[in-house]
């Protein structure tokens, strides 16, 4: 989930803060120290994140484009100007152009918001944005929510004494609220001076970028892992099951799928599967190797060169092209598999499918999975020629069952012409001809169509008359026959109307 | 879309009424003549439909599609009213397909034009409409049985789809207030009763259908709401295709769809078979298909064009060859049901036949910038389409550090077939729910069970086994994993064990593995020890599961201990074709009466089931004696460990590898004369220069 750095450079940022006896901060060095431990902490924790920076005051400029270079976003943060006052507004434009280009709109995406409360005047000012925000044409829409899942962090440098004094508490909770309320308003407690300022960051680390870490389980085979990015808790159904369900931090494999039979399955989201060194290794190796202290990089070499099941279980579903399937929590399921970057780098994957019990309708329930061994036969045969799936649903779909559907004048047409040529070619096609007189008579009752049933007997007793003289006389008495059938069906006696009914062939015997 | 919202339950009212029989005035022509054929025919007169039949076709279209989008729980109940109401069909799931309505149409038959109007009402089937939206469904059963407490949480709504002919708007009116009325007194009922709920939400959608040429009584209504349980609109409409296309338009108002076209598939045409023509196949499906469309707002750039008489909108995506293979794992974000518009025209036929018969289709996104972008895929799973949405954006996970940089991505000799081998013995299969034992566990608990029997020893890498290595040991080691052992494979395993007893004694070569060192490696008995402590440590697992799997520990337990004379003989042979590479080692031979009491002791720890790691050791052909070679500081610190209990895994691998490293290497001159594993450096500096040195009390490092 890439971040969207939106850093406050208005004039009020400059504001000092008052500490006795030290040296004079402004709050834009508060913001500054804060979001450097920000970035230090994604660089040795959260690498993989692409982050960009922002500075707005009424304008916005994009100081550093996405990356993962946070010695780059450091730099950028060292050689922040002043400009004039605060306009979140257009700021907000600004992420929504950079988001939409650099991941388009459905990345879920976090922004951290980093101001200091003073919310603008007059035009331009958040308390002008939100009370206009009814009055608006197409055109000029306020720019939240955004089109992308978005997660907005609001970091003040500020106490929420100060912004309670004026209306910018609320323009803000009223922000939040506006982007869909998933993110959180942070201010600092206590004085403004560094150590509060590391505690405020400190909790937006806790609370969105702390590294999700789990345990791979295969049996008694087990890894530990980073799975990145952090999967997100999941609503399945506001009314039913308001709370939001959690990936569990026990990963269990419950068995293995062809990549064919899994087939291409929409999941909500992709993550990384990275196996770790456990902290109490990593200890107990440097326990180990005090007196080596120069050879710094051995734990993590150590750790390369132990055995890990990650790194085997993804070279085997590479070779095998296979997936495995993952219980993420109950009755939620998600599949691990190789996934390749370019030719030389790949590297496991794990995507989450849909809470619930099935999934994926081709696998069936999920429950219902079981081991092959139980099978009375293999179901993937004893060369591995067949497959146990997809699961056939219980009833076809339309496309698959040749129904009838007369709502277009051609699709009425095409069916009486199909039977007239069959009519044209008996005996030869005596069975393709009932068959497709039984299917227009089936719907023609279901409809209530009885007029049609006459006319298409009509059209039978013409064809027998047009019959040329060299025609197999067979055909003249399954013609009338079929006439006088449908004849009796266009009544709508139940005796003759019953849609179960067949019409059959007209027994004859001309072989003798 | 919420599970009970009101797209949960529909129920069709459809007039029966005498007057539903009249024509629709639109005529179909059904007699197309050929010009060879003309000559002297009369074609036969057009026919043209009833009001019924308009109807009755158009709402089992709209059922048609319902049912391909959404086969489950999004669920009809079909009425129709005359002098009474008739119930064609019910809420139960085996109930819901368009083949049950057909056939309960077809009893019902056209209206009869005889019977006294007088008597005929749609409103005998709205009221019973109405019941019937009390009425829980086995999906509100299953979740409010599941929810216990909260089972408050199941809402129940519906929706009334009236098909009939109306007289005015205020006989319009008057049903509306007629259904108000009969949700409040059902709702009373309901609130007594288990098996009925109340109505929260009701949806009314009235459709006046008149024939072709007369005006309409009724005028068209907006959604408006009757009262906070009841919302009701009104549409006016001809018979014939513009009801059809009215009924077309609801469903995908109602059910949240949304239409693509394919464009550009191309076609064998029927008369000339080596050309093809392009053709277009509209489908519906979840409107989610498009949300990156929506969201983004360039709905208008993916080629959505207007149709028709400005009814509907359908999104462009072109057919894209080279198709896509099976085998590939696409990045797909939803995967939506399809259902094709004008099901039985011929380019629908030609494409829904390709995808069943297992073929995928990519489609792209028409843009103007000419890049290609592909963005959907149409492809069928067990006989059902699905249309796809590939993500076609940056991702956000690219060029993450390769998986051979990470923890354990240095090791090279990962036993990836075996674990392939292993996937495959793992591979999940649908059970039948109904030949599911409910005393029994789920099967997915009983596939996890199954993962942790095959992994209780499984060694990750080549190097750490030998029996995994052995075609010998493999019929044992693929039976001792199972849950349960017939009488026939405890006899397969007693039969492997004993063919190990007999290549030992041949002295076959074993594939101990040699990784990482040049020389000869272990000796063919220490090899043997290896493995028969390996083979034990994996049966050892799996013996506390039945009998019959302990019987297979006992017996490799009883066949490793040998009785002593057996024992010595073959070590004394043994000693005869060492005695080579002992003298290339300076070896001093064993006392061969020591190795005898040896031997004794090692049998009779043997037979107390205790494989004691001293005996390795003092057994004649452990790793070179201590006395023989001053040996690394480790190993002075072991022998008090090892005496304590059996040798671990780790101990005797690390005693194997150390023995094998130690021949590959000269000793370290200051090593071999060393005293205490003291040994004094740079001796000769200390006479040159009378300095005192340090003893290197690191030596050994």
């Amino acid at each position: 989930m890439p971040t969207v750095v939106l850093m406050d450079v208005s004039l009020s940022m400059t504001r000092p803060v008052s500490l006795d006896g030290s040296e004079e901060f402004q709050r834009k060095n508060l913001a500054v120290h804060g979001l450097n431990m920000l970035f230090e902490h994604m660089a040795s924790n959260y690498r993989l994140e692409f982050t960009a920076l922002m500075a707005f005051s009424s304008l916005w400029e994009l100081l550093v484009p996405f990356t993962r270079d946070y010695n780059a976003l450091q730099e950028a943060l060292g050689s922040l100007e002043d400009y004039d006052k605060t306009c979140i507004e257009a700021a907000l434009n600004g992420v929504n152009n950079v988001v939409q280009q650099e991941w388009g709109s459905g990345c879920p995406c976090q922004v951290v918001l980093v101001t200091d409360g003073s919310l603008g005047i007059g035009k331009g000012s958040l308390r002008h944005s939100l009370q206009t925000l009814k009055h608006r044409g197409e055109d000029k829409k306020f720019p939240l929510p955004f089109p992308f899942p978005t997660k907005l962090y609001i970091l003040c440098i500020a106490n929420s004494e100060e912004l309670q004094m004026t209306d910018a508490m609320d323009n803000l909770e009223h922000l939040l609220c506006l982007s869909g309320g998933d993110g959180q308003i942070f201010t600092m407690e206590g004085p403004l001076c560094m150590k509060s300022v590391q505690a405020m960051f400190g909790r937006l680390i806790d609370h969105a970028y702390s590294p999700f870490h789990a345990v791979l389980h295969c049996g008694n085979l087990s890894s530990d892992v980073q799975v990145f990015p952090r999967p997100e808790p999941v609503v399945v159904d506001e009314e039913v099951e308001p709370m939001p369900r959690a990936v569990s931090t026990d990963l269990e494999i419950v068995g293995f799928i062809e990549i064919a039979d899994i087939s291409s399955p929409p999941v909500i989201s992709r993550h990384l599967v990275l196996p770790i060194a456990v902290n109490k290794d990593v200890d107990e190796v440097g326990a180990a190797a005090t007196d080596e202290l120069e050879d710094e990089p051995s734990a993590s070499q150590m750790a390369g060169k132990s055995p890990n099941f990650c790194v085997l279980l993804h070279g085997s579903l590479k070779v095998e092209g296979m997936v495995a399937l993952v219980q993420l929590g109950p009755e939620w399921f998600g599949m691990l598999y190789s996934q390749a970057d370019s030719k030389k780098k790949s590297n496991l994957m794990m995507s989450l499918f849909e809470p619930g019990s099935e999934p994926l309708p081709w696998l069936g329930k999920i429950s219902y999975l079981g081991p092959v061994s139980e099978a009375a036969e293999n179901p993937y045969g004893e060369d591995d020629s067949k497959s146990p799936f997809p699961v056939q649903p219980p009833a076809k779909r339309s496309y698959a069952q040749n129904v009838t559907v007369w709502i277009k004048a051609s699709g009425l047409q095409a069916d009486v012409q199909k039977i007239l040529r069959n009519a044209r070619k008996l005996p030869d096609k005596t069975q393709t001809f009932y068959k497709e007189l039984n299917r227009m008579r089936k719907a023609a009752l279901a409809f209530g169509f009885l007029e049609l049933l006459k006319g298409v007997a009509d059209l039978l007793e013409r064809e027998c008359t047009l019959l040329p003289d060299s025609a197999h006389p067979d055909a003249a008495f399954q013609l009338s026959h079929a006439a006088q059938q449908l004849k009796l069906a266009s009544t709508g006696d139940s005796q003759y109307a019953d849609f179960d009914h067949n019409i059959v062939p007209m027994h004859t015997d001309f072989s003798s | 879309m919420k599970m009970f919202s009101v797209a949960h339950k529909t129920v069709f009212v459809v007039d029966h009424c005498p007057y539903m029989a009249e024509s629709s005035r639109q005529q179909v022509e059904c007699d197309v003549l050929t010009k060879s054929r003309a000559q002297g025919v009369i074609p036969l007169a057009p026919v043209s439909k009833s009001l019924w039949t308009c109807a009755v076709e158009c709402s089992m279209e709209y059922c048609r599609i319902l049912y391909d989008v959404y086969p489950k729980d999004k669920l009809v109940n079909y009425l129709v009213s005359d002098s009474e109401f008739h119930i064609l069909n019910s809420w139960r799931r085996e109930d819901q397909s368009t083949h049950e309505l057909m056939s309960a149409l077809a009893a019902v038959g056209p209206p009869n034009p005889r019977e006294d109007p007088e008597c005929c009402s749609i409103l005998h089937g709205l009221v019973a409409a109405v019941e019937s939206l009390c009425k829980i469904t086995e999906l509100q059963h299953e979740k409010r049985t599941a929810l216990m407490d909260t089972a408050e949480r199941v809402a129940n709504r519906g929706r009334i789809i009236c098909l009939t002919n109306a007289k005015s708007d205020t006989h319009v009116r008057m049903l509306e207030d007629c259904i108000q009325e009969t949700i409040l007194d059902q709702n009373k009922l309901a609130a007594g009763s288990d098996r009925l709920m109340g109505i929260q939400q009701c949806e009314l959608v009235l459709v006046h259908i008149y024939p072709q040429g007369e005006d309409t009584l009724v005028s068209d209504r907006p959604k408006k709401e009757i009262s906070p349980l009841l919302t009701s609109e009104v549409h006016s409409v001809r018979a014939g295709r513009h009801l059809a296309s009215k009924l077309n338009i609801l469903v995908q108002q109602h059910f949240d769809l949304a239409s693509t076209t394919i464009t550009n598939i191309p076609m064998k045409e029927e008369q000339h078979a080596n050309t093809s023509a392009n053709y277009d196949v509209e489908l519906l499906h979840h409107r989610d298909a498009h949300l990156e469309f929506f969201k983004s707002g360039d709905l208008h750039m993916a080629g959505t064009s207007t149709r028709e008489n400005g009814f509907k909108e359908t999104v462009t995506l072109k057919w894209c060859t080279p198709r896509t293979n099976n085998i590939e794992l696409h990045y797909c974000t939803g995967a939506y049901r399809i259902s094709p518009t004008d099901v039985n025209s011929r380019p629908s036929s030609c494409l829904t036949n390709f995808l069943l018969n297992g073929r995928s289709v990519l489609l792209e996104q028409p843009r103007k910038s000419g890049s290609k972008v592909i963005s959907h895929m149409l492809s069928s799973h067990g006989g059902e389409i699905f249309l796809h949405v590939l993500n076609s954006n940056r991702s956000t996970l690219e060029d993450p550090p390769s998986i051979s940089e990470g923890c354990g991505g240095r090791v090279t000799d990962y036993r990836i077939t075996d674990f392939g081998e292993f996937m495959r013995e793992n591979r999940l299969t649908p059970v039948a729910e109904s030949s599911h034992d409910p005393l029994r566990k789920l099967p997915v608990e009983r596939a996890k069970a199954q993962l942790e029997r095959y992994t209780r020893y499984w060694p990750m890498i080549i190097s750490q086994t030998t029996i995994f290595n052995m075609q010998a040991v493999v019929p044992l080691a693929n039976l001792i994993v199972k849950e349960t052992l017939t009488e026939e494979d405890v006899l397969t395993c007693q039969k492997t064990v004993y063919n190990l007893v007999d290549m030992e004694r041949k002295n076959d070569p074993l594939p101990i593995s040699t990784v990482g060192s040049r020389g000869k490696g272990p000796k063919r008995d220490e090899q043997y020890r290896i493995m028969w402590n390996e083979l034990e440590t994996l049966v050892k697992t799996h013996a506390g599961a039945t009998d019959r799997h302990q019987r297979v520990l006992d017996c490799i337990v009883a066949c490793r201990s040998k009785p002593p004379e057996e024992e010595e003989r073959k070590k004394r042979g043994r000693k005869r074709e060492d005695r080579e590479d002992r003298a290339e080692k300076n070896g001093s031979k064993e006392p061969e009466d020591k190795s005898w009491q040896d031997s004794e002791r090692l049998k009779g720890l043997l037979e107390k089931g205790e494989q004691d790691a001293e005996v390795i050791k003092d057994s004649p052909d452990s790793p070179e004696p201590l006395n023989k070679k001053p040996r690394l500081l480790v190993d002075e610190v072991q022998p008090p460990e090892r005496a304590k209990g059996p040798v671990s895994l780790l101990s005797l691998w690390t005693n194997r590898i150390t023995a094998a490293n130690s021949r590959k290497h000269q000793e370290f001159m200051g090593r071999v004369s060393s005293v205490n594993n003291k040994f004094e450096l740079y001796q000769h500096l200390k006479e040159e220069n009378g300095m005192d040195t340090h003893e290197n009390g690191k030596a050994s490092r």
